[in-house]
């Protein structure tokens, strides 16, 4: 098939940011220089319309990564053949630098829960979302990124470090791993664990993007609400991984509250003189 | 500890605590502190109910304004308990939710309520339906006369008739951001054609047998079955305003409609 559009990768030494209606029309008239711009997939599973004709607009001026939160890669219940029949539909028609999905399950029994829920980390689960994320790479033909989730409860059953789930589900699928620094340091707040410990456990082989955002304290924990700045601790984090992995394509998630298009490319800067000081990237990704 | 349990079963069970609130099997499967836990399992049942309420407040703005946040948060919990999503897109959520108000005890006092819904998944869908060019006017002009009243058209993707008896394409209009919410009018049973042109959602209230005509072409009935056996009128005005909106994307002659 011919390309409709240039083939730029997204440059690892700069951030870019979550596309959200309300910037579609800033961004296109304004251009600022962002890496890439994320959507979530599902938002523009629609068979027309304005949204994906500016989602094409967009594409023109800057890569693109298709990210989904529906799959519901980690249930028990069938793959659901529409939803990846539609997703392969829009990366046709967008050809995304980078497509991904979450370590997680959202529905059971023909019931979906739109959430992003976690799993218990086993042998049996790994089987089980390493034959899924194999059969969603060759619909798709290409090679999809694995998301690490906020666990809000955790399983007393698992008996795999995330770290290693993820580095070994790349290792058996040739997946690569999308790496969610915000939700690294939530879990490890909520649960009393090291995110530090977390994050070396990753190959830094397997890692094509790193996420960034903002949350909430509340006083069940801290909630991934995707709809404020980054929090100080994630900025640290954020530049301990960079330093050990070299620059990788880095996104600001700030999908709730949605502030102005300017607050959202300052936040992309704080994280591009973050990845400029990172040096090389380590290892070819 | 309990031994564990299959995939399956321990996601049902997890399913049970997050939309039921019936925590008390899942927590036997979690780890640290089952207070901690259990306040946890909260967090996620109040974003799974905040998710499908936002998915129907963007689709149902003018509903969800004309009933006030309580009652439109309930009403989207008691349908998310009636209609659980099928599916992850939820986009696609709000499909039945217009039957579901229909029937919704609370909305008896708001008859239109309901149709008010079916106007706005309507505008919903039209603008989310493919896209598709209009069909080839000089190949439609070759037509003989004699052969115009066989013709069958294919109507846009984006084209929603939405009818009702009750002026809701006022209330839709007076409850729009900006506008008080007084409707110009209280008289009506509204006739709504919705479509969707350059990218923008446009609407027009068409008189009865307008509907009629545009409903039956939608059907793939000829011209001359669409325009009805009564006392003839002007039909071709309506088509030429169809065909004016982009709306004819290809016609055949004969039998069958085109595909």
């Amino acid at each position: 098939m011919t390309a409709r559009f240039p083939e730029r990768a997204p440059d690892p030494a700069k951030a870019g940011i979550g596309l959200r209606t309300p910037h579609f029309e800033a961004l296109a008239t304004t251009r600022p220089p962002l890496s890439f711009l994320e959507v979530h997939s599902e938002n523009y599973f629609a068979d027309g319309g304005p949204s994906l004709a500016w989602l094409e607009r967009l594409r023109a001026d800057y890569p693109v990564s298709l990210h989904g939160v529906g799959l519901s890669l980690g249930s028990a219940d069938p793959l659901d053949d529409e939803h990846l029949a539609r997703l392969a539909r829009l990366a046709r028609r967008i050809e995304p630098a980078l497509v991904s999905e979450h370590l997680c399950w959202s529905g059971i029994g023909g019931r979906h829960l739109n959430e992003l829920l976690p799993l218990p980390l086993t042998e049996e689960v790994l089987a089980h979302v390493g034959e899924r994320v194999a059969r969603v790479q060759d619909r798709l033909g290409r090679r999809i990124l694995v998301e690490n989730v906020t666990a809000y409860v955790r399983f007393s059953g698992s008996t795999i470090a995330e770290g290693e789930f993820l580095s070994e589900l790349a290792r058996r699928t040739g997946c690569g791993v999308l790496l969610d620094v915000n939700n690294a340091w939530i879990n490890a707040v909520n649960h009393g664990t090291d995110a530090r410990a977390f994050l070396e456990a990753i190959d830094p082989a397997c890692v094509g993007e790193i996420h960034l955002a903002g949350g909430e304290a509340t006083p069940d924990g801290i909630v991934d609400s995707h709809g404020a700045a980054v929090f100080p601790e994630v900025w640290e984090l954020f530049a301990r991984t960079v330093a050990r992995l070299g620059p990788v394509p880095t996104l600001i998630e700030w999908d709730t509250d949605i502030p102005a298009l300017d607050v959202l490319v300052a936040e992309a800067r704080r994280a591009d003189a973050i990845l400029a000081g990172a040096g090389a990237r380590r290892e070819a990704a | 500890m309990s031994a564990a349990p299959a995939l399956a079963s321990l996601q049902a069970l997890f399913a049970r605590a997050v939309v039921a609130g019936e925590d008390e099997a899942v927590l036997a499967h979690l780890a640290g502190d089952p207070e901690t836990a259990r306040r946890r399992l909260g967090l996620y049942r109040r974003a799974i109910l905040a998710n499908q309420a936002g998915a129907l407040r963007a689709a149902f703005p003018v509903v969800a304004r004309l009933v006030g946040e309580g009652f439109f948060d309930e009403a989207a919990r008691r349908y998310g308990e009636a209609s659980p999503p099928a599916r992850a897109d939820l986009n696609r959520h709000g499909e039945s939710f217009p039957a579901f108000l229909s029937g919704y005890p609370h909305a008896a006092s708001m008859p239109w309520l309901a149709d008010v819904a079916r106007l706005e998944w309507a505008a919903h869908e039209s603008l989310m339906a493919a896209d598709e060019a209009p069909l080839d006017f000089d190949a439609l002009a070759r037509v003989e006369a004699a052969g115009q009243p066989c013709l069958r058209f294919r109507l846009h993707p984006s084209l929603r008739l939405v009818r009702s008896a009750w002026p809701v394409l006022a209330i839709w209009e007076a409850n729009q951001p900006g506008r008080d919410g007084t409707p110009d009018r209280e008289e009506g049973a509204d006739d709504v054609l919705a479509w969707r042109e350059a990218g923008r959602l446009r609407y027009a209230l068409l008189a009865p047998r307008e509907a009629a005509f545009v409903e039956a072409l939608a059907r793939g009935e000829t011209l001359a079955e669409a325009a009805g056996e009564g006392e003839p009128w002007d039909f071709g005005t309506m088509l030429g305003r169809l065909a004016g909106a982009g709306l004819l994307c290809a016609f055949s002659r004969g039998a069958a409609a085109p595909p």
